[in-house]
């Protein structure tokens, strides 16, 4: 009888709290599907259509702005983790006074507010002339990942044990050899969980997205903001945006889950 | 054709300093171009009378700085607003992660589906996030006042209370950060020694004195590094706070971010917003040190 109590308890406590987590998304789903004429009254009536979404992919700002971000998230993922791979492999397996300085700058840099350094990375970029452009978002954005990323990098190449590297080098294979062949393919799920995390993280970007970009370059996050501010009216098609700007979000948690724990857990 | 060893060996010690080299020359050039460099930009602009609209950046020393510690809504306002929003917002993702990973950690049907749904906020982008709890949060046409309005109140403004502003990006912000939290501990939780709990249990003790004295204590290491963590990362808040509020009602909801945004992009003072955001970083690094030595101490005294 007890026992019954506490089990229903614990379904009450556990079913509310998802309740309320996952409250926010389907109100915004539902918004998104309601006719325009009925989206400020979302709890009345029941008719339903999904005119909105097409409604917003048709805009051609909107329709930009997701080619833009997937296109900088895509070219992201590929050069950081290319540059904090191989950063991530000296940190783990070549001691010495060169390590040391390197992590204590990662770390030290890591700490900086983003604020910071995108205030001058405006003045950077027009200075250098790709301000507003693919390259002037992409540069910064691995920047952005160096640290972090680096720092996972190492962990995923902690966990490899080392000797077989260390018979690769025995049997005279050189120092790239042994990276590209034998440490590389055993980093594979590490590197996996690296490269969605990276899109994932580049396509939610949204501070330097907004100083970095002008009318040239839309990103998704900034174009919404905009829509949040300026055409707060157009409920219909600013949730419409915001669900489908969600949908990597939701692919990613129901089939790549195994591979992003392990690159948030730390 | 063979080389003596003495060479052979230096050989490969150059070799060996040339892959070092190689493995951290572009991340490195990346970070010195693109954040050390603009970090010394912006300590230059901050001495300086630096206007993004004027030709001629005069050097003026520290006046800047002087102006900003000077500024009554920087500190009363802008400072307490960035404090009471790390503390609260960390403090909430602390409490709801431990609750919802000490459920999860029991065994029951849907335990998986439960586990994969929980990850799925930290994936949201904040903008989608701030958009999603702002609209229920809408003065007119948001569903909280839609219930308040059915209890038989009348309907709240949500927007223009400071305080209830605050609050609704509190809320976003722990909304996205729980499950972090809920990672965090749910690992721990499941790789915790299991005799000492069972030697409690056998001693006597009941669930919540297992809990509070036991699993706890064995905790407390995970707590200090997600609370550092978590609070730098809060300290620093920009994206729901500015797709919330953006700083209203006046300016009485701005953090630190929002602050030198506003400063250099909105009044048009970039050596202001320069200067804000190096003092802002200065704080950060001194708050982070402090967590962290007053939280290892912490941990170390009451084990």
């Amino acid at each position: 009888m007890r026992k019954g109590w506490k089990t229903a308890f614990f379904g009450l406590t556990l079913g509310a709290l998802f309740g309320l987590m996952l409250f926010p998304v389907f109100w915004l789903t539902l918004t998104a599907m309601r006719p325009e004429s009925e989206v400020f009254y979302v709890h009345r009536g029941t008719r339903l259509t999904l005119v909105n979404f097409a409604k917003a992919w048709r805009s051609p700002k909107i329709q930009e702005s997701f080619v833009n971000s997937a296109v900088l998230a895509t070219l992201a993922t590929v050069f950081s983790l290319q540059v904090t791979i191989t950063s991530g492999y000296m940190l783990s397996r070549f001691k010495g006074a060169a390590n040391r300085i390197w992590f204590a700058t990662i770390y030290l840099f890591r700490t900086v507010p983003y604020i910071t350094w995108v205030l001058p990375l405006y003045l950077l970029t027009q200075w250098l002339g790709i301000f507003d452009t693919y390259l002037g978002l992409l540069l910064p954005h691995i920047a952005v990942h160096v640290c972090f990323f680096s720092w996972v990098m190492k962990g995923f190449f902690d966990g490899i044990e080392p000797e077989l590297e260390q018979a690769a080098y025995i049997d005279g294979c050189s120092h790239w050899g042994a990276f590209l062949r034998i440490v590389l393919p055993q980093a594979r799920s590490g590197v996996t969980a690296l490269a969605i995390l990276c899109w994932l993280f580049t396509w939610n970007e949204f501070l330097f997205a907004l100083i970095l970009t002008g009318s040239r370059t839309p990103l998704l996050t900034v174009t919404m903001a905009q829509f949040a501010h300026e055409l707060g009216i157009e409920w219909h098609l600013m949730s419409a945006t915001a669900v489908m700007a969600m949908v990597p979000a939701l692919v990613v948690t129901l089939f790549a889950q195994k591979y992003v724990v392990s690159g948030l857990r730390l | 054709m063979r080389a003596s060893p003495s060479a052979a060996g230096a050989s490969l010690f150059r070799e060996r300093r040339r892959f070092i080299f190689a493995l951290v020359a572009p991340a490195a050039a990346v970070l010195l171009v693109f954040e050390i460099l603009p970090i010394l930009m912006g300590v230059d602009a901050s001495l300086r009378r630096f206007s993004l609209t004027d030709e001629e950046h005069p050097f003026i020393g520290f006046r800047n700085y002087a102006r900003i510690l000077g500024d009554a809504h920087f500190l009363g306002v802008v400072m307490f607003n960035t404090f009471f929003f790390m503390l609260t917002s960390v403090a909430g993702g602390v409490l709801l992660g431990l609750a919802v990973a000490v459920l999860l950690n029991r065994r029951f049907p849907g335990r998986t589906a439960a586990r994969t749904l929980i990850v799925f906020p930290l994936m949201v982008a904040p903008v989608v996030a701030s958009i999603m709890i702002a609209w229920i949060f809408n003065d007119q046409f948001g569903v909280a006042n839609v219930l308040v309005t059915a209890l038989g109140f009348p309907p709240v403004a949500w927007r223009a209370s400071p305080w209830l502003s605050l609050g609704i990006v509190i809320l976003t912000d722990v909304w996205l950060q729980t499950p972090f939290f809920v990672l965090i501990f749910l690992a721990a939780l499941e790789t915790m020694p299991r005799e000492p709990h069972e030697a409690a249990r056998v001693d006597g003790a009941n669930a919540w004195q297992v809990f509070r004295n036991v699993t706890l204590p064995l905790l407390r290491p995970v707590f200090l590094v997600a609370i550092v963590i978590r609070s730098i990362d809060a300290f620093r808040v920009f994206d729901t706070v500015w797709t919330i509020t953006k700083g209203e009602p006046g300016r009485a909801t701005e953090v630190f971010s929002i602050y030198a945004y506003k400063e250099a992009f909105v009044f048009l003072n970039f050596d202001m917003g320069a200067a804000a955001s190096l003092v802002g970083a200065a704080i950060i690094m001194v708050v982070g040190l402090v967590l962290y030595w007053g939280l290892a101490r912490a941990t170390e005294v009451s084990r």
